[in-house]
């Protein structure tokens, strides 16, 4: 797995738990739903990107 | 502020992304650093945000939650009015609903798919708020359903022996008659304005 990869991840992942974590310190309707709305897709988005990045390396190890 | 628990987590979880991003590459060389970024990456942020916004969606149906925005400030003040008659007010100051979730009990369908419909006019209530502007005077987006009311007071029997209902029970409880027809007044906002408040005497 390249070093680059699950920085991008880590970057992404950490981006969206920042965000929740801004909302639930001023808990408002708006930031709630800054939180559902950008928030929690980031964090998928960071968890599919670090899992892709392993499903890649396993792919080339199989093919080797 | 969410409870502090949930803060904590949600920092944790910041702290390990950084912690990933710092020290993946030597974690990454062994199998158990790699399970641990597995974890650290995927698992325990997914945990966080589902835990979090569980608590939030639990949070955004309390009272305290829908009079957080000022455009609701009065209808939040009409739970105090004077008037029997009046329906919030009433239902408020008997207890006859949970007091912490006194809007969110009236204003959500019990139908299939009613808290989402519920949070989805939350949503367009924050649009309205920024974006398009609050109007005037606030309505409902359709006319109330008495299934909400029937909800309670379907089988109550206050409800099903009150003199005044039995003439007309069928076509309360089939639909065909709204409760509001009688029961006109939801929230008294002349008396919010007239300051005629319960707690005040």
């Amino acid at each position: 797995m390249s070093d680059a990869a699950y920085r991008r991840a880590s970057v992404v992942t950490g981006l969206g738990l920042s965000v929740e974590l801004v909302a639930a310190v001023h808990w408002t309707p708006a930031t709630f739903i800054l939180a559902a709305a950008v928030g929690a897709p980031l964090v998928v988005l960071g968890g599919a990107m670090f899992l892709r990045a392993v499903w890649r390396v396993l792919k080339d190890r199989g093919a080797a | 502020m969410l409870p502090v628990p949930i803060i904590i987590a949600l920092a944790v979880g910041v702290a390990v992304s950084v912690m990933a991003y710092f020290g993946g590459p030597a974690l990454a060389k062994a199998r158990a650093g790699r399970l641990a970024l597995l974890v650290g990456l995927v698992a325990l942020p997914l945990l966080l945000s589902i835990g979090n916004l569980s608590y939030g969606f639990h949070e955004s149906s309390q009272t305290t939650f829908c009079l957080s925005c000022h455009e609701m400030r009065r209808h939040g003040e009409s739970l105090f009015v004077d008037d029997e008659h009046a329906l919030a007010a009433t239902h408020y100051q008997n207890r006859f609903i949970e007091r912490d979730t006194v809007c969110y009990s009236c204003h959500k369908d019990y139908a299939l798919f009613g808290d989402a419909r519920a949070k989805l006019n939350g949503l367009r209530h924050v649009w309205a708020h920024y974006v398009t502007g609050v109007p005037a005077k606030l309505a409902l987006y359709a006319p109330y359903s008495s299934a909400n009311c029937l909800h309670c007071h379907d089988d109550a029997r206050r409800f099903r022996e009150q003199p005044a209902h039995q003439p007309v029970l069928d076509e309360l409880t089939s639909g065909s008659r709204s409760c509001l027809s009688c029961h006109q007044v939801a929230h008294d906002m002349a008396k919010v304005e007239a300051r005629q408040l319960w707690q005040a005497r």
